[in-house]
């Protein structure tokens, strides 16, 4: 049961980093390879701003950080979108993804200059749900990061399924041209797309900051959530749920039961296996390997 | 006796010169002649900085033939020369083998594991290439870092290298790295510039611009991708096994995700494509952290860990600022103001058949 909730904890963090990726992805057929770093970034805000809002984290403090995260994140994927990526529209998308690693690097480096690198830790929810006979025990933030998960996920489905804007998104993500005739507009979206990547991406690592510590290293999680994304499909947000649950459980058993040293490499072992075996994902389609 | 334009070209041998114009040969005469006199006049510390350049060329090189020429992104070239390093080190420090075995081994041990990551490049285009890469990248590590925590003293004090020796004398001391880095990384160059421009290099650009119309031209395609990933691994790999004989320890440590984004970012700035583009991306690249250390010495308070950060920052903002603004990197800056005297008074840009440069 514990063992089940950590896997289940640790799977709500990458799949909503896979969400992140595949909404990037699906929009403009870009790779995000700054969505560690996004995340890990996020949660040093929510950190910070926790400071602003009294140290407490409870009740309306804790409301007041988290509208703060939000807002933030969400202006800084439109911000993203505005100053680098609309500017690479029309170019190939590798060069897209090449200036995503250069952003990871800057964001990577910006922890180390306003944050120092210092370690942190939210507390939040760190008390214990439930203890068991045995020693093992469910705490809070376990159960949020999955009911968080959740919810975000049914939120993005309804959005993509039910509202005019979620349709004018799925449109324009199968045909940029014919959707701009219509008259969607492009960069709307694609800023969307952006700030609800940034937003999801920091929802996953404010959760990851609650149950462990928080470091500039703690960014390889981005390469995590690109597994998952990946053995999800990357043109899936069902794809991605599943793949990040997929890739925790791998990992967490691993760290359990052989060594923790292999349990860093098995997403990359995973994502070698995925990549000979089914590159298009679990869900994906398989049309998609032509188009980057 | 009639004298024929130097813009009139009446055979396929003159179109392929490497350096056509009176004033090239000059500027490469006194490039040279300056790199030789550098010890001469410089400390120890320039001459560091200036071999760190010669390592980072020759990886440079190697990258920008598989990237810029054949179009095959790849994020694992540290592990390319990871595996150099530690080839060397087991060579040289296990069995006591002299360099002169050890630097070719290293060279084809590189090569070897290059062949094995261009694989999935038979499958793969674009991104989904360079994930796999990394991927590889990560695996390969996983393996030299258990490998190090048996063979190694301890689990990270990484396995010391002996300097290579011959005949008696060792190689120690900048200035004699200097010449020796220097010889190497000329050699490379001149390696690369001519692969260019022969059929295999043709073939690569081929492949980069439209792999579909380079199959229908008679261009075995998986042959020349493979090519490509041999031929960069391997030169990672001497670039990797030169740096262990230079800085005399190996630790896996040191080959990082952001060592192979750092060789990316000097092709990227220097210019894709391109030999001498990415000569001067390496030394930019290279050389930047020294600069941005400079200035920040300079300023009248203490930075810290802040200066760090933004040593590692500068290379994320040449990435960027060289792929929106400067897409065919610095080679391109030179290329515009070589045009410009070759063509003033008059200011049209002459529109340049791809291929070596």
């Amino acid at each position: 049961m514990e063992l089940l909730v950590s896997i289940l904890a640790l799977g709500s963090t990458y799949a909503l980093l896979a969400a992140g990726i595949v909404i990037i992805y699906k929009a403009s057929r870009v790779i995000n390879f700054a969505h560690g770093e996004l995340a890990i970034v996020g949660a040093y805000v929510f950190h910070s701003a926790s400071f602003l809002t009294g140290t407490t984290l409870t009740g309306l403090s804790l409301l007041a950080t988290c509208a703060i995260a939000a807002a933030g994140s969400a202006l800084f994927g439109v911000l993203i979108y505005f100053a680098l990526m609309r500017r690479l529209l029309g170019r190939p998308t590798f060069v897209a993804a090449m200036v995503t690693i250069g952003l990871a690097i800057i964001l990577k480096a910006a922890i180390v200059v306003i944050w120092q690198s210092r370690s942190v830790g939210i507390l939040i929810g760190r008390q214990p749900l439930y203890s068991f006979a045995g020693g093992g025990r469910i705490t809070w933030i376990q159960v949020i990061s999955i009911v968080v998960c959740i919810v975000a996920f049914a939120a993005l489905a309804v959005f993509f399924q039910y509202t005019r804007l979620g349709r004018q998104f799925r449109g324009a993500a199968e045909n940029p041209l014919l959707a701009a005739q219509r008259q969607v507009n492009i960069n709307l979206i694609l800023a969307l797309a952006w700030s609800l990547a940034v937003f999801t991406a920091a929802l996953a690592g404010v959760l990851f900051g609650s149950r462990s510590m928080l470091s500039p290293q703690s960014t390889i999680i981005g390469l995590s959530g690109l597994t998952a994304a990946l053995v999800g499909g990357l043109d899936s947000l069902r794809g991605a749920a599943i793949g990040g649950l997929l890739v925790a459980a791998a990992t967490y058993l691993t760290a359990r039961l052989i060594s923790p040293t292999l349990a860093e490499t098995v997403p990359f072992l995973i994502l070698l296996v995925v990549m000979s075996w089914r590159p298009w994902g679990l869900f994906g389609t398989v049309e998609e390997l032509n188009r980057v | 006796m009639t004298s024929r334009s130097p813009y009139l070209l009446v055979s396929y041998a003159e179109t392929n010169r490497l350096l056509p114009e009176p004033y090239q040969r000059a500027i490469v005469a006194l490039i040279a002649a300056a790199l030789l006199c550098i010890p001469l006049v410089s400390g120890d510390y320039f001459l560091h900085l200036m071999n760190l350049c010669s390592i980072a060329v020759i990886g440079a090189v190697g990258i920008n033939l598989l990237t810029g020429y054949c179009g095959q992104l790849s994020l694992g070239q540290a592990s390319f020369m990871a595996i150099g390093a530690f080839t060397t080190a087991i060579l040289a420090q296990r069995y006591g083998l002299p360099f002169i075995v050890a630097i070719p081994a290293s060279c084809c041990a590189g090569a070897a594991v290059g062949f094995l990551v261009g694989l999935p490049a038979l499958r793969f285009r674009g991104i989904y290439l360079a994930i796999t890469t990394l991927a590889m990248h990560y695996a390969i590590i996983y393996v030299l870092t258990n490998y190090q925590a048996v063979v190694g003293p301890s689990a990270s004090a990484g396995i010391t290298v002996p300097p290579p020796s011959l005949a008696g004398f060792a190689l120690t001391g900048e200035r004699g790295w200097f010449y020796a880095l220097l010889i190497v990384a000329a050699l490379v160059v001149v390696f690369a510039l001519n692969l260019a421009r022969s059929y295999i290099g043709r073939a690569w650009v081929a492949i980069r611009d439209r792999d579909i119309s380079a199959e229908t031209s008679g261009i075995n395609v998986p042959r020349y991708k493979l090519l490509a990933f041999t031929i960069s691994a391997a030169l990672a790999a001497l670039a990797g096994s030169l740096g262990a004989y230079f800085t005399t320890v190996v630790t896996v440590e040191e080959y990082t995700l952001e060592l192979a984004i750092v060789y990316l970012a000097m092709i990227i700035v220097g210019g894709m494509g391109s030999v001498t583009g990415s000569v001067l991306g390496a030394v930019f690249i290279t050389l930047l952290p020294f600069a941005v250390e400079r200035v920040f010495e300079a300023l009248p308070f203490e930075l810290g860990t802040t200066a760090f950060g933004i040593q590692e920052a500068a290379i994320g903002v040449a990435i960027i600022g060289f792929l929106l603004f400067e897409p065919d990197g610095l080679i391109e800056i030179y290329r515009r103001i070589a045009t410009y005297f070759e063509r003033w008074p008059f200011r049209y840009r002459e529109i340049k058949p791809g291929g070596a440069r």
